[in-house]
């Protein structure tokens, strides 16, 4: 009788289980939108470095221009769904029991390096955050000032092991992001017969080697930048922000104007 | 070619073979992962038994049974193992050979010398709970095809009458999924399904048991089969009237969700069944099913 009675408690769904569909679906689409999405802009924005500190800095201000609302989108968009597809994913890896050793099939392989950068990918942005972010500041990190971009970025990533580090990290998430769309194709029922998945998978290869390219060119550029340079670069464009801003004194921009020529 | 091997003078039968290929060998060392009952240790035992030409690895479980003795000459039981029609349409013979789940009846000795010589190695399915030796309990993949109704509700008090016409094109494309024999590889083979044995408890009746044991299997993964025999049977004219519900097991605990899409099941499939499209088309009948669902109620 009690066996029977406590078989019956143990029957009950919890929430997770009851909506254990929704959930991996919604994991599913996160790790695209926005996780993924923002992947890209990120990796582009930071490519943008190629062109020069100004262009980067530029590309930086739009995104600071956000002010106060910042942290909001940072939170809304980037963190939190962010955390949401690395919980679940953590959860869908404990559940697993990879055998490539036993069936070292591509699709296989594939499979388990999707799990392996997951991680991998994870860790690294923990780290990441922490090193360049302005909430690493209180634990010793955020070395990524928005008003001189270019160079606080440059000096961050100037050490051979953290450009290696790094290079590790932005590859693992560039595959995790592009096999992570052809599963999702899959998944969802966009491409469903063997020939199309086929397609799929050169159009995730082709994403994966562009990102790829982005991410360890913008790795490059960051790390090919004079800092002393691109300090007085992203100075002259930190006066003229302030003077568009109204932040700097009539007075103040009156003279730094008549200056200007002198330079 | 006859030989007569009372199994206990090895060599001096071997040397009648001499005539077909030079690396043909004269015996075969056959390493078998044992369990004397569920929920015991397994253990390892080898067994060296003569070669004969066009083996399958039933034949060599005859002559291990036959024999009963190892390596190092213990009289030991006879290794026990399942199987049935032999010509890989009964889906009972399904174990590890040299660590990779596929029918025994097929794989052909022949075969498995060219992969690897020194021994053939056989080993229980490792997702489903040991009887004995070999055996394995695959109650779960018909559990499984209970869970997504895969059958064609035709049970009534009189008589339906003859159901709709099905299109060349629709039996082409159903006939592959219709071939599965329920044998368990894709299940075996797959990165997300994991085993589930539950163990009879002190004094448990049998009906709490099996209640406690149907519940483990409903949480957990269904497997590649039965995602492929619900999409058979939501194909078909008659099937398809409880399509919602079949719907409604894929996409709950255990359901399609779980697939990692490793894609090992349609690799290691013996019937080549399009597993994978199956699954993929189970993917995209439970998006628009959901979206139906969360809008239409």
């Amino acid at each position: 009788m009690s066996a029977s009675s406590q078989s019956a408690n143990a029957d009950q769904p919890s929430f997770l289980e009851r909506n254990q569909f929704l959930i991996y679906r919604l994991f599913s689409l996160a790790g695209l939108v926005p996780v993924g999405a923002f992947l890209v802009v990120h990796l582009l924005t930071n490519a943008s470095v190629l062109g020069g500190p100004e262009v980067f800095q530029s590309r930086v201000d739009m995104i600071h221009s956000l002010g106060p609302l910042l942290p909001v989108v940072e939170w809304a968009f980037i963190f939190l769904p962010m955390i949401f597809h690395a919980a679940v994913g953590m959860a869908i890896i404990a559940g697993g029991l990879p055998n490539v050793g036993s069936y070292p099939y591509s699709g296989n392989i594939r499979y388990t390096l999707q799990r392996v950068t997951g991680m991998i990918a994870f860790a690294f942005i923990l780290w990441h955050i922490w090193q360049l972010h302005a909430m690493g500041k209180p634990l010793g990190g955020g070395a990524f000032d928005p008003h001189h971009a270019a160079s606080t970025a440059s000096a961050a990533l100037r050490p051979m092991a953290v450009a290696v580090l790094y290079a590790i990290g932005v590859l693992s998430a560039v595959y995790h992001l592009s096999n992570g769309l052809w599963s999702l194709g899959v998944t969802w029922g966009i491409w469903t017969s063997p020939a199309a998945m086929r397609r799929a998978s050169w159009l995730s290869v082709a994403v994966g080697v562009a990102l790829g390219a982005a991410g360890l060119g913008g790795l490059a550029g960051m790390r090919m930048v004079d800092v002393d340079e691109a300090r007085a670069v992203e100075g002259r464009m930190a006066e003229a922000r302030e003077l568009l801003e109204g932040k700097v004194a009539p007075q103040a921009a009156d003279a730094s104007g008549v200056s200007d020529p002198a330079h | 070619m006859i030989r007569a091997v009372d199994g206990h003078s090895d060599g001096s039968g071997a040397a009648a073979v001499g005539t077909s290929a030079k690396a043909t060998p004269e015996s075969l060392r056959v390493r078998v992962l044992r369990q004397d009952s569920p929920g015991r240790e397994s253990y390892w035992e080898c067994h060296v038994i003569p070669y004969e030409p066009n083996m399958n690895v039933i034949s060599i479980l005859q002559k291990i049974a036959a024999r009963s003795t190892t390596e190092d000459g213990r009289k030991v039981a006879p290794v026990a193992w399942d199987c049935n029609c032999l010509e890989e349409v009964c889906g009972s013979c399904t174990m590890l050979v040299n660590g990779r789940t596929r029918m025994a009846c097929t794989a052909l000795v022949d075969r498995l010398v060219e992969e690897q010589p020194e021994e053939i190695v056989l080993e229980p399915m490792s997702k489903f709970p040991v009887v004995r030796d070999l055996m394995v309990d695959r109650r779960r993949v018909f559990h499984s095809l209970g869970r997504v109704k895969a059958w064609v509700p035709i049970d009534g008090s009189y008589d339906q009458g003859p159901g709709p016409r099905i299109s060349p094109e629709e039996q082409e494309d159903a006939y592959p999924l219709s071939t599965c024999i329920s044998c368990g590889c894709c299940m075996e083979a797959c990165p997300q399904f994991t085993k589930v044995e539950v163990q009879r408890m002190e004094g448990e009746s049998v009906e709490a048991f099996e209640a406690r044991r149907t519940a483990a299997f409903d949480k957990n993964f269904l497997g590649a089969h039965a995602i492929s025999q619900a999409m058979l049977f939501n194909s078909h004219p008659t099937g398809k009237m409880i399509a919602d519900e079949r719907l409604e097991a894929l996409t709950d605990r255990g359901g399609i969700q779980m697939c990692g899409n490793a894609q090992n099941c349609v690799a290691v499939c013996p019937k080549s069944i399009p597993l994978t499209r199956s699954i993929a088309r189970a993917g995209r009948a439970a998006t628009l099913w959901a979206i139906r669902r969360f809008f239409d109620r």
